[in-house]
């Protein structure tokens, strides 16, 4: 028993290594040789020219500026939402849960594209709008900036921020800040001594999430930074390995080399600031609900502002995408754009063989990757939860490694990895690469899944009589079919929507859908790009649909004897 | 059905260190009988129990139940808990959220694939015996503390067993419940015949419901006996001290006088119950603070009359816990409510040899 635990654990710990450590050693070695690939001779050119490079000073300056503003903007705005729903008699406060998990359906890709659509200065609906109405010369918005860039990914990354700090605000115990007003501080002092010093935690892991996130994404810098010329760090390697004339992935290497450090840096202060934030989280117990404080006044505009929010985070980017996929060219809705409307894009769309390549390709890899990965999820959260044992430790580590990889930094890793192997250029290439990257999204819920399966159920059957792989069969997989669902789901639209390894990894052939939305996009092609996004919008919601249902098939059934 | 238990050892290796959990543990638990495995956290109880079960696996020894040797290291025999066909109750119950009632009970009977109307039939009786009726239906995870207890007995019993193992069944419950699960659980299990092996570290747990009690410690079997002999009787001075509150004085044996060993200790010299014990050798005196009753008017008369001073009072309920300074010995006696002593008044009691015990070390 116990050997065969330690076997798997070991098997396991090879196979996650290879994927999460593997693509890193390449893109150490090819930073550091000579010539196109990983295998070189040793050089320290890539590093003197990378970070000598003129344009990068300006790139930093702005990488830090999109990064802390765009936190600081999603963090804000959680505490604001959070503080709101757990601590106040806001009404309808269903709302707080579409804001926090819907936006997750829609694609950072086509989010982004929807503020394009807004506010692009040329043509943005909603800036053609304000000069019909003001009759202005230009544009009064501009979307690709800085500032264009800091408002959608703020908004991209609230959601997480919110998923963070509203449990640590709901858990929190009142009696903190009853005694604190005991001892005559009012609610204001409260909430600045008391409130939010208990909360700094959970607040500073949101902002530190929202940094990771922001430094790695793609969507935005590509579809609303590069437009207007703004070049983060990740566009910056965008266009060193996949732009101009001569790629060079050395030099991307040797730069992604730093933000792969920092990220990593980052997510182990993530890591110990939550864990840090459950110790401080005391949960009384009584069962009595926290003091709720009287908005009065304040009430219905605080509301308005968070339907508002709703609103712009839910609705409003698919709508912009199904308007925009109807009508001919960029135009305010209007009686006259409303009788224009065709299928004609929806046509162009269905007949282009490539774009019915790409959502053949994301549509099995959606499938057959979420199933694969969570395949291997069972097993490693098996081992992590269940088998105590140090090189446990050392697998889950492994496994949560991958959540700070920038996916662009990782991919040319990834492809030095697979041009030593037959799997180049192939669709596997990017199926390893997607669970490589993606693992932590299927481990999480199984983890938990695994931590509620208490080992006296499963013993409990043994003694019953049950043999091993009956005992499997009716107490562990069915005690498990909820974290598998939800771990399937995840990986599933995951993949399904993929956009920053895809760039790197993708080749003629193997084009999935975010690929090609994004060559739509560098086209001008919005029409187009709405019909395939809303396309992408509906395989990712028909999986989450029918995973629901087969679970809860498989549920009945068990119940039923 | 017997449970012979011989030379059965057990380590751990966690963090570089050996935890021995059983350490050459012999041990018969006789036939249709409650026996409790009675001991501190930590003392191996569990283990013991889990490697009779089969969900451990010791280092070294045999385990035999009835005629069938289940685990010997010599022999090569390694029999798995499912083929061991026994019963056991788990300390967290162990109920399968994802069935009702009825499904968690039958679930033994179903592995085996017996016919359905056997199934039902069976259930039904076992369910009616924990007082469960009606209940089939009903979802594990709306069940409360005590239900789910009565389901994992339920569970445990449904098959028949000739052996039902529980491991600290009741430590799950509240102070009220615990008290009347326990006396349901003596009826249910004096009415069937059955050996039923029950580790605890509550004491009062283990004298209320055992035929016989082992007391463990570090892994070793301290003590055998009945639940009045480990009580009033023991043996080793820390099962005298686990089983009970005990004042425990440092004695040495004077002499021998009409079946009373006499020692002399800080008490003066005290007549105890009968011990083969060399004159000069050094005991501990052993009496329990209700031996020790000092009631107004009483005292004084017979043998072992001791004088001395009360130091302390505290009410608790039922009686008062008086600390009795004599010399420089402070001894714990019960008081009566109504024996009007206070603090600092001089007291005389007396104590019954009967009820002075000598352990040897």
């Amino acid at each position: 028993m116990d050997r065969s635990r330690s076997k798997l654990t070991f098997s396991l710990i090879l196979i996650v290594g290879v994927l999460t450590v593997g693509p890193v050693v390449m893109l150490i070695l090819g930073s550091f040789s000579e010539g196109l690939t990983a295998f070189g001779r040793f050089t320290l050119d890539k590093y003197v020219e990378a970070y000598t490079d003129p344009a990068l000073l300006d790139v930093i300056v702005n990488t830090t500026v999109f990064v802390l503003g765009s936190s600081l903007l999603s963090t804000i705005l959680a505490l604001f939402l959070a503080y709101l729903n757990n601590r106040t008699d806001i009404p309808f406060k269903f709302l707080f849960k579409i804001l926090s998990i819907v936006p997750m359906m829609i694609p950072h890709l086509l989010f982004s594209v929807s503020w394009a659509l807004l506010l692009n200065p040329s043509n943005g609906m909603i800036n053609l709008a304000l000069k019909n109405v003001l009759s202005l010369e230009s544009a009064p918005f501009n979307v690709y900036s800085l500032w264009g860039m800091i408002l959608v990914e703020g908004l991209l990354d609230l959601p997480i921020a919110y998923l963070i700090i509203a449990p640590a605000m709901a858990s929190f115990d009142v009696a903190l800040e009853e005694s604190s007003r005991v001892f005559g501080a009012g609610t204001w002092r409260t909430l600045v001594r008391v409130t939010l010093p208990v909360l700094r935690p959970a607040i500073l892991a949101a902002f530190i999430l929202g940094v990771v996130r922001s430094l790695a994404s793609f969507a935005v810098p590509s579809v609303i930074g590069m437009p207007g010329r703004v070049y983060v760090l990740a566009t910056h390697l965008y266009q060193m390995i996949a732009t101009g004339f001569a790629t060079d992935y050395g030099k991307a290497a040797a730069v992604g080399m730093s933000v792969l450090a920092a990220s990593v840096t980052l997510i182990v202060v993530y890591r110990a600031l939550t864990a840090e934030s459950e110790k401080y989280v005391t949960i009384s117990g009584r069962g009595y609900r926290p003091t709720v404080v009287e908005l009065k006044a304040a009430r219905i505009p605080l509301f308005l502002v968070v339907a508002a929010l709703s609103f712009i985070m839910a609705v409003l980017p698919v709508a912009v995408l199904f308007y925009t996929s109807f009508v001919p060219y960029s135009m305010v809705p209007s009686a006259r754009a409303f009788s224009m409307m065709s299928l004609r894009h929806w046509t162009a769309v269905l007949t282009d063989p490539l774009s019915l390549l790409s959502l053949k390709n994301s549509l099995f890899l959606g499938v057959a990757g979420a199933t694969l990965g969570v395949v291997l999820s069972i097993f490693v959260a098996y081992v992590i939860v269940k088998v105590k044992t140090r090189a446990a430790g050392i697998l889950e580590s492994l496994s949560y490694l991958s959540f700070s990889f920038p996916g662009i930094v990782i991919g040319v890793g990834f492809m030095w990895f697979f041009v030593q192997t037959p799997l180049y250029a192939t669709l596997w290439a990017l199926l390893i690469g997607y669970i490589a990257t993606y693992l932590p999204y299927g481990i999480r819920p199984l983890a938990s899944a695994f931590v509620q399966i208490h080992s006296h159920l499963e013993e409990s059957s043994q003694v019953c009589g049950a043999r091993p792989l009956t005992t499997m069969r009716r107490i562990i997989v069915p005690l498990l079919v909820p974290g598998i669902v939800s771990a399937w789901i995840l990986m599933a639209t995951m993949f399904v929507r993929e956009l920053t390894l895809s760039v790197v990894l993708s080749r003629p052939g193997t084009e999935v859908l975010a690929v090609q939305i994004l060559r739509f996009a560098d086209d001008g092609l919005w029409g187009r790009l709405s019909a395939l996004g809303i396309i992408m919008i509906g395989i990712s919601t028909s999986l989450v649909v029918i995973a629901t249902l087969i679970g809860a098939q498989f549920r009945a059934e068990e119940s039923a004897g | 059905m017997e449970i012979r238990i011989q030379g059965v050892s057990k380590r751990y290796f966690s963090e570089g260190k050996t935890i021995t959990a059983l350490d050459d543990v012999n041990l018969t638990i006789p036939a249709n009988q409650i026996f409790t495995l009675l001991g501190p956290s930590g003392c191996g109880k569990t283990t013991l129990l889990r490697c009779v079960v089969g969900l451990e696996t010791p280092d070294s020894g045999e385990i035999r139940i009835g005629d069938e040797v289940v685990w010997s290291r010599e022999k090569d025999i390694a029999v798995p808990p499912e083929k061991r066909g026994l019963g056991m109750v788990f300390q967290t119950y162990a109920i399968w959220p994802h069935m009702n009632v009825f499904d968690n009970v039958a679930y033994p009977l179903q592995v085996r694939r017996l016919p359905g109307d056997v199934i039902r039939q069976k259930v039904e009786k076992t369910l009616r015996f924990v007082r469960m009726e009606g209940f089939e239906k009903r979802p594990a995870t709306k069940l409360s503390g005590g239900q789910q207890q009565r389901v994992a007995l339920a569970r445990a019993l449904v098959g028949e067993p000739k052996v039902i193992l529980f491991d600290e069944p009741l430590s799950n419950l509240d102070a009220k419940l615990r008290e009347e699960t326990r006396k349901e659980l003596r009826t249910f299990l004096s009415e069937l015949k059955i050996t039923a092996v029950y580790v605890t570290h509550d004491r009062v747990e283990a004298l209320a419901l055992s035929d016989t009690i082992a007391v463990m410690r570090e892994g070793r079997i301290i003590e055998v006996g009945t639940p009045r002999k480990i009580y009033f009787d023991a043996d080793h001075r820390f099962v005298a001290d686990f089983i009970g509150r005990a004042n425990l004085v440092k004695a040495k044996v004077r002499g021998h006088e009409d079946g009373h060993t006499i020692v002399d200790c800080g008490l003066g010299a005290i007549a105890c119950q009968g011990r083969d014990l060399p004159a000069g050798s050094e005991v501990t005196l052993c009496i329990r603070p209700e031996f020790i009753r000092i009631a107004r008017g009483e005292g004084g008369a017979g043998r072992n009359v001791v004088s001395g001073r009360v130091e302390s009072l505290i009410f608790v309920g039922e009686t008062y816990e008086g600390e009795i300074r004599i010399g420089n010995e402070l001894v714990l006696a019960k008081i009566d409510p109504d024996a009007g002593v206070k603090e600092g008044d001089p007291v005389r009691f007396s104590l019954d040899p009967a009820h002075c015990l000598l352990l040897a070390i």
